[in-house]
């Protein structure tokens, strides 16, 4: 599943990350890192774009930049 | 006089510890070439004066924004006397990234840990000797908008520049085995002198473009190098 398709209130685990090295990079320093729980807030108005709660606090990233984060949601 | 250069994630109370700090005696322009804002002003603490620079507030110190460019570029080829790091207690983890960072680089650092009370208001208790027994940097809790720790700040600031640090960070055994091939290639062949080899040997790991570019290499050659 991606962390675009995540519903608001779901807390998942970040299993993979894609797209190419600098998505990745901006991604890994915003501290979406592989094993991080994070929790969809909510989807902006056109849902774009996403707040997300992650490490203790609050990021706002683009749909398309959301798509290529790989989650699981657990229990 | 000390350069000192005040680096810090956007919302730490860079700015409020930077007034704190200069006062009255503030310059205000832009950096070279583009329209970013560089604040500089004067510290004076028991007749010792200090230049401080404000860096642009970063989340961290790739080559990706001009923000960050900026910040990175003046650490390296200025290479201030001291680099003092805000952080804001109540958003550690997230800081943090940003110090690492500045520890690659080996800048001489010294940590503001600011809105201490915020932190302490959210129920974190943090250790902050510890922190700095980890990290190899000294660590000066702070709670800057009440003007507190400034004091202390500053004592830290011209220690500091009088005994300078390299703090360094140790990886997994599996990454520092990487860094080291690179670094050996980076001394043997002398690139970017001027830069201190570990810091490019990770930066090249990274395939960071600008110091690839800089370097004159191409990322295959440093694929070729770890395998």
């Amino acid at each position: 599943m991606r962390l675009s398709e995540l519903k608001p209130n779901t807390k998942a685990i970040v299993i993979d990350l894609l797209g190419d090295s600098n998505l990745k990079k901006k991604l890994l320093s915003m501290g979406i890192t592989i094993g991080v729980e994070v929790k969809v807030i909510r989807n902006a108005p056109l849902r774009d774009p996403i707040e997300i709660e992650v490490r203790g606090y609050n990021l706002s990233i683009r749909r398309a930049e959301a798509e290529n984060v790989v989650v699981e949601v657990r229990g | 006089m000390i350069r000192v250069a005040l680096a810090g994630n956007p919302n730490t109370g860079k700015s409020v510890v930077f007034n704190a700090l200069t006062g009255a005696k503030q310059k205000v322009g832009n950096w070279p070439g583009v329209t970013v804002e560089r604040k500089e002003g004067i510290c004076e603490y028991r007749g010792v004066k200090m230049l401080i620079v404000d860096l642009p507030g970063i989340y961290s110190l790739t080559a990706t924004s001009i923000d960050e460019r900026i910040a990175r570029n003046y650490i390296l080829n200025e290479k201030p006397d001291v680099v003092v790091d805000i952080v804001d207690a109540s958003n550690l983890e997230r800081n943090l990234y940003l110090t690492l960072q500045l520890i690659e680089m080996e800048a001489n650092l010294v940590i503001a840990l600011n809105k201490m009370d915020l932190a302490k208001a959210k129920g974190y208790k943090i250790d902050v000797r510890r922190l700095s027994v980890e990290l190899g940097v000294p660590v000066i809790p702070m709670v800057a908008i009440r003007n507190e720790g400034i004091e202390d700040l500053k004592r830290a600031i011209i220690y500091a520049a009088r005994n300078p640090r390299k703090p360094i960070l140790r990886y997994s055994d599996e990454i520092e085995r990487v860094i080291d091939l690179v670094q050996k290639r980076v001394v043997e062949k002398s690139i970017l002198l001027d830069y201190p080899p570990r810091f490019v040997a990770i930066k090249l790991l990274e395939l960071d473009d600008e110091i690839l570019r800089l370097a004159g290499i191409d990322e295959e050659v440093v694929r070729e190098w770890i395998s």
